[in-house]
């Protein structure tokens, strides 16, 4: 996954160098837009979501994303929520097309009413989630009809923590510290320094400054980032996901910043 | 000015695909050797995608029945849904004929479960191996479209152009002279393979960066073989399920994770 | 009896109020007017024997075929609507072959005749106002005969679906002494030449009309040859060795 949604699910090409500077970057691919002959299928995504983050903790999972939506590079709205709990256990966190993710909340708080609806006293647990997720973007891909995204799936139930990845490919994987997008070449890095080893340890307290170090970092990196952000928390306590926060951030040092822009002496 | 022609030309030759692609490469290696009446495959445990680490811990080989074990390589996805598929259809074949599935059946079915997807097909390597009906050690190798061989061992995946040369050379005895009024032995000891296993993936992991981190080896034991060469290995536990016969055992060991 | 049963006997799907199937036992019924076809098991493989009713000196005896070679390891015999047998075999044919095919291995005997029973309960199945694939219940039933993983196996089939395996068995008109004249004979350490003699013996008693290779056929599956009809002059020989 690079982090530019926008080539997820076409073929990775070594020969063009993404971070080169000439000559200018362009997006390789298909140069007419989505709705030149008539779309069904998402072809590519319109408006995206970028990095979220999760990892383990002692008590259980936290996970954070930012509350942009991008339309290219152009910030379109910036208060949309990216975490969604599903259930009493359970919180899903996307990055990439965000109508297909809304297809997919709606697709599972469907699937959440109907368990409940059965009062069998069963509740699905994050595992069953993640594999129900799995099971739709694998049959979507294989219809060459994706959902764009990348999923982290996050959850605490009769005290096991859970956590996990699925993308538009069906491809899954589990770990104790996960990063979508441009998160998992800018924060994956820093959350496995943090948490690896320390998963039974870390404070609630200090997975989040973990995490919000972390968000700082993608918001100074990432363009398609805003510092605005959610934070959500999965415990023996349930699902919480916090109102938005704004990060505090500093930009004085980049008055000192001398050999590139406008001050190059 | 020929130089500006070339490069605008090149400047437009980037790909032209327009159609969502619905493969990746997710890396790793897998191998398998058969004995005389043992047989062992093993998988490195890293899941990756372009140059980066997804996890650490993926596994990619996988206990079908107790003399049946297969391991997958290529496209992750492709290889869990294959698996979760030979799986049901083991259920399904015991549930009709009252036996597990032999391995040369198994190999068969993987053929036809392929090859029934020719067209949009499984993006997976897979090695099973086993222990046959006659009690003899068994490896079979397939491409992702179905066709397959029974062999001595194969090596698949990211560190294939790496592995099979070496196992060619240290099984197959390939460019080795025996010494004079001697002969290669036609299958080898336990414990010299599970050395070569060993030797291969520290080999892969150092010289390839999609394979590392952990390694699982599944160790396959003919009905009544006596352990030899495998008590007290270090990190070895026992996955057997069954009184028919076959042992299986799966050994655990740490990889370079950089 | 007749009259009682009249309400009930018609549709293939409608149990009597004492839980019957009459078209069912009718078609069994149906059984014990073929002609006798009798099988043995020993532990070298299995032996199949029939009675072919020659009803006209003009008639070609070897055209009639009442054994038949499912797989090489399989062979079957069979009494009753010997036409409905086809459908079974055919069956039975595919089903071995898919295996073979699937999975690279010989079909089990018991598997080919639970998929050959698995047909016998098709009748009078249909999907909502589609016609029906079977209109009536088999009227025929099977012996199956063949050498697994197992051993050699017989297994005897009736139209109800239901599958049994036995040491020896006789179905058709003269079933009923030919099963107790088994009975009495077979024991486990009965070779396949005993067999061979001791099916033609029970033939013989219950048949009409002098036993000669014309009037009979005899069949066995063994781990060596596999399935095979014998051909007239190894029948012969056994005729005259009885």
């Amino acid at each position: 996954m690079d982090h530019f949604p926008t080539n997820w699910g076409r073929p990775r090409n070594d020969a063009i160098d993404l971070y080169g500077t000439y000559p200018i970057h362009s997006r390789p691919g298909p140069t007419t837009d989505a709705f030149s002959d008539g779309v069904q299928r998402t072809q590519q995504p319109i408006v995206t979501g970028t990095s979220v983050l999760a990892i383990k903790y002692k008590d259980g999972i936290m996970m954070a994303a930012d509350t942009l939506a991008s339309y290219g590079s152009l910030a379109r709205f910036k208060s949309i929520q990216r975490l969604h709990s599903v259930g009493e256990h359970t919180v899903i966190g996307a990055s990439g097309d965000l109508s297909d993710y809304q297809y997919i909340q709606s697709l599972l708080d469907e699937v959440m009413i109907e368990e409940f609806s059965a009062a069998d006293g069963h509740s699905l647990s994050p595992d069953e989630i993640h594999e129900f997720l799995s099971r739709v973007m694998y049959s979507r891909r294989s219809q060459m009809n994706p959902l764009w995204n990348s999923i982290l799936v996050g959850g605490f139930k009769n005290g096991k923590r859970f956590l996990a990845y699925v993308d538009l490919l069906g491809t899954t994987y589990s770990a104790s510290t996960l990063a979508t997008g441009y998160g998992s070449y800018i924060a994956q890095p820093l959350l496995r320094k943090a948490v690896e080893g320390n998963e039974d340890t870390l404070t609630e307290e200090q997975a989040r400054s973990i995490l919000t170090q972390s968000l700082r970092v993608l918001f100074y990196r990432d363009a398609r980032s805003l510092n605005k952000y959610q934070i959500a928390t999965i415990n023996a306590q349930g699902t919480h996901i916090s109102d938005p926060v704004t990060l505090d951030t500093e930009w004085s040092f980049a008055e000192g910043i001398r050999g590139y822009g406008s001050q190059t002496k | 000015m020929p130089d500006m022609v070339n490069l605008s030309a090149h400047s437009q030759q980037h790909p032209q695909q327009r159609q969502f692609n619905p493969y990746t490469e997710n890396g790793g290696t897998i191998l398998a050797i058969a004995g005389a009446d043992f047989s062992v495959i093993a998988g490195d445990t890293r899941q990756s995608e372009g140059y980066s680490i997804q996890t650490r811990y993926a596994p990619k080989v996988f206990r079908l029945t107790d003399r049946a074990v297969l391991a997958v390589n290529g496209f992750a996805a492709d290889g869990n849904m294959f698996v979760k598929k030979v799986r049901q259809r083991l259920e399904w074949y015991r549930h009709a004929h009252a036996k597990d599935m032999p391995l040369r059946a198994i190999a068969r079915l993987i053929q036809t479960m392929l090859y029934s997807r020719r067209f949009f097909p499984f993006y997976v390597y897979n090695i099973l191996a086993g222990i046959e009906e006659d009690g003899s050690g068994a490896v079979y190798s397939f491409d992702p479209v179905g066709s397959y061989e029974r062999e001595a061992c194969r090596a698949a995946g990211a560190g294939q152009s790496l592995v099979q040369p070496f196992l060619d050379n240290q099984i197959y005895f390939k460019n080795q002279k025996a010494a004079h009024g001697t002969s290669h032995p036609a299958h080898l000891p336990l414990n010299t393979v599970l050395s070569l296993v060993i030797d291969s993936f520290t080999s892969a992991t150092e010289r390839h960066i999609e394979v590392g981190d952990g390694l699982e080896i599944y160790v396959v034991l003919s009905k009544g073989r006596p352990m030899h060469g495998l008590e007290g290995l270090r990190g070895m536990e026992e996955v057997t399920t069954t009184n028919d016969g076959e042992r299986v055992f799966v050994i655990r060991r740490d990889l370079k994770k950089d | 009896m007749f009259l009682t049963r009249s309400e009930y006997d018609r549709g293939v799907n409608t149990f009597s109020p004492e839980g019957r199937l009459f078209q069912v036992e009718y078609a069994i019924e149906a059984i014990k007017l073929g002609s006798t076809t009798v099988g043995v098991r020993t532990s070298e493989g299995v032996v199949l024997a029939v009675e072919k009713r020659v009803q006209s000196p003009l008639l070609e005896a070897s055209s009639i075929e009442k054994i038949m070679e499912i797989d090489t390891h399989l062979g079957c015999a069979m009494s009753g609507l010997t036409a409905d047998a086809r459908t079974m075999i055919d069956h039975a044919r595919v089903t071995a072959q898919n295996h073979a095919f699937t999975y690279d291995e010989r079909i089990k005997v018991e598997s080919v005749t639970q998929a050959v029973c698995d047909l016998a309960l098709r009748f009078g199945e249909s999907v909502h106002d589609e016609e029906a694939m079977m209109s009536r219940p088999f009227g025929v039933a099977l012996l199956i005969a063949g050498i697994d993983e197992l051993g050699p196996q017989l297994y005897h089939t009736d139209p109800s679906g239901t599958f049994v395996r036995y040491d020896a068995k006789a179905i058709g008109s003269g079933s009923e002494a030919a099963q107790s004249e088994l009975q009495d004979k077979w024991h486990k350490q009965i070779t396949l030449v005993e067999a061979q003699t001791l099916v033609l013996r029970v033939l013989k008693q219950v048949m009409e009309e002098a036993i000669d290779h014309h009037n009979v056929q005899l069949a066995q599956v063994t781990t060596g040859k596999g399935f095979e009809i014998l051909d007239e002059t190894r029948l012969k020989e056994v005729i005259d060795s009885m």
